[in-house]
């Protein structure tokens, strides 16, 4: 089959494409990103003792209703 | 609260401060380092947004216009509506879009990795090339030089700037990515990861193959759609993933449905794009296999949905103090809407109707306007306060601007879908004639010049505002959330 070049390099580009997508997620699972311990843990790692989880933030609102009785 | 919530949370705190491993550094001290670190980038990258949502916005708003009043503006060649309406929809894709969601990103991978930015000196040489490459790229459209395929109507050399201010902007992403101090990588660290490493697979793709007849057809709604796809999307959805559980100060619903919802878009989404083409010159299977996706792609919409949902509820209340979460739910449940929608939309027995109406432009406005721009601003609202060490100084104005734009864009996408609709209708029914169909549509096409003047009016409060934030002018507020204590702060 004579397939032109340009097929034959979208097709390279497109099997490269979908390894590192297999790649990337064989790796994720490897490091334990979806198993379920984790996945528990993980939904709470945005917070910590700065801005800890239960304590709302911006709530600029609120505050200027405040102020804006003074 | 209970004392039995209160240990709840006390217990997860303890959980998600052991998970991480920062133990050499006290948070706020971290935190401080981190904005400290993004802050003049980032700021120049919404500064640099504002800019052309306002050029973008006037843009719109004369296309609009000249849909009822085609003369006006007329006798100049740069004011046509074809060249006016595609200066609109790249101004606003490259320039405010895509300028406002890099500095969202840019924030919240340092966040979401908790190491300060690297190679930040990269993002000043991005943000030029970027602001360059649209400046030449929308004037080429405006003095006749498009090149005629619609969201790629920027010549080869703009596109050519613009993916190397890209690179400069993935790299420094990257980095700091590799340099993590966090062993989990976040929901919306997924999305940021895969539009980093999508987008620019795409535009080059897109920008410098060669391509001709059907296939540049082909290629050219790929591309549109997937923009969409690897690009504006993802960036929202990172938003939402962030900003819904942080400012509610409660995690997401389900975080495994989360990264279920994450997977499945990265398996679907892409393969959207051919169902802009139902009915066209394409092999029926192509079309076929695009409306399949477009259809599956209900499996991760419905995930984030749920998710938004079930997190925000019973925290709606919250909605009356954050303007960040205001903006934020409302570009949440708009992106619900829209990809319902669009799935809709891919179907050939309703695609037959909805093609080449105002329906279309409609539906492009709920996800672009309605869902990502509104998700940017309560992000821009979030952040800046964080990274200019002054609060938003008249929430007035953060009021007006929300429902200014808020109800300007719901009369906008209402008023076409029902107009589009009949429009549609009237299209297919021979026993109408096609001038008919037009005129019939002229009522709608007030509402919408009418819901676009409300927008751009909301657009230049957020603008105002903005400028009076970074010059620090009107009153001095002391709104939590701060990087000091409330009580050190007024102080000074």
């Amino acid at each position: 089959m004579n397939l032109p070049l340009a097929a034959l390099l979208v097709v390279l580009v497109a099997v490269i494409a979908a390894s590192v997508a297999l790649a990337a997620f064989y790796w994720a699972v490897r490091r334990k990103q979806f198993s379920i311990r984790d996945l528990n843990e993980g939904a709470y790692s945005i917070f910590d003792n700065d801005e800890p989880v239960g304590k709302p933030q911006d709530l600029m609102f609120d505050d200027s209703r405040k102020q804006d009785k003074r | 609260m209970t004392q039995e919530s209160k240990t709840n949370v006390n217990e997860a705190t303890e959980r998600a401060k052991a998970f991480h491993q920062h133990e050499t550094m006290d948070d706020t001290e971290l935190r401080i380092k981190i904005d400290e670190s993004v802050t003049s980038q980032t700021a120049i990258f919404f500064a640099t947004s504002l800019f052309w949502l306002l050029i973008g916005s006037i843009f719109g708003l004369i296309a609009s216009y000249k849909m009822h009043w085609p003369d006006w503006l007329g006798e100049y060649a740069v004011l046509t509506f074809g060249r006016i309406r595609p200066a609109h929809l790249n101004t606003v894709a490259y320039g405010w879009i895509s300028l406002a969601g890099a500095g969202t990103l840019l924030w919240m991978t340092s966040r979401l990795t908790r190491v300060p930015l690297q190679w930040g000196w990269m993002l000043y040489i991005s943000a030029f090339l970027w602001n360059v490459g649209v400046a030449f790229g929308t004037a080429a459209i405006l003095f006749g030089y498009s090149r005629g395929m619609e969201w790629l109507e920027f010549p080869r050399i703009a596109g050519a700037i613009i993916a190397v201010g890209f690179v400069f902007f993935a790299l420094p992403i990257l980095k700091t990515f590799v340099r993590r101090k966090v062993k989990h990588i976040y929901v919306s660290l997924w999305y940021i990861l895969a539009s980093v490493v999508w987008f620019p697979l795409l535009y080059l793709t897109a920008n410098f193959g060669h391509y001709q007849g059907v296939v540049e057809a082909g290629m050219n709604w790929w591309y549109g759609h997937n923009l969409l796809t690897v690009w504006v999307t993802p960036i929202g959805l990172a938003i939402a993933y962030y900003f819904l559980p942080k400012v509610i100060g409660r995690p997401i619903y389900s975080y495994y449905l989360s990264l279920l919802g994450f997977w499945s878009f990265a398996l679907f989404y892409n393969w959207n794009g051919i169902h802009h083409l139902i009915g066209g010159p394409l092999p029926t299977w192509l079309v076929t296999v695009s409306i399949v996706a477009s259809v599956m792609m209900v499996i991760p919409v419905l995930a984030v949905a749920v998710n938004h949902h079930m997190t925000t509820f019973k925290h709606f209340n919250m909605l009356k103090y954050s303007p960040t979460l205001r903006f934020t739910v409302f570009g949440a449940m708009s992106y619900t809407a829209v990809s319902l929608q669009g799935s809709a939309m891919a179907l050939r027995s309703i695609n037959e109707v909805t093609h080449f109406t105002h329906y279309t432009v409609g539906h492009a406005h709920l996800g672009v306007y309605a869902f990502s721009t509104m998700l940017l601003f309560g992000a821009i609202y979030y952040i800046m306060p964080r990274l200019s060490k002054w609060e938003w100084p008249y929430p007035r104005l953060v009021r007006l601007h929300f429902w200014l734009t808020a109800i300007g864009v719901i009369i906008y996408v209402v008023a076409l879908t029902i107009g589009g609709w009949y429009q549609g209708l009237n299209m297919n029914n021979s026993d109408v004639s096609f001038i008919d169909s037009v005129v019939k549509t002229i009522p709608y096409l007030y509402l919408r010049s009418l819901g676009g003047t409300l927008m751009v009016a909301g657009h230049l409060i957020f603008i105002y505002h903005f400028v009076l934030m970074v010059k620090r002018a009107g009153p001095r507020r002391f709104a939590p959330p701060w990087f000091k204590k409330p009580v050190e702060e007024s102080a000074v």
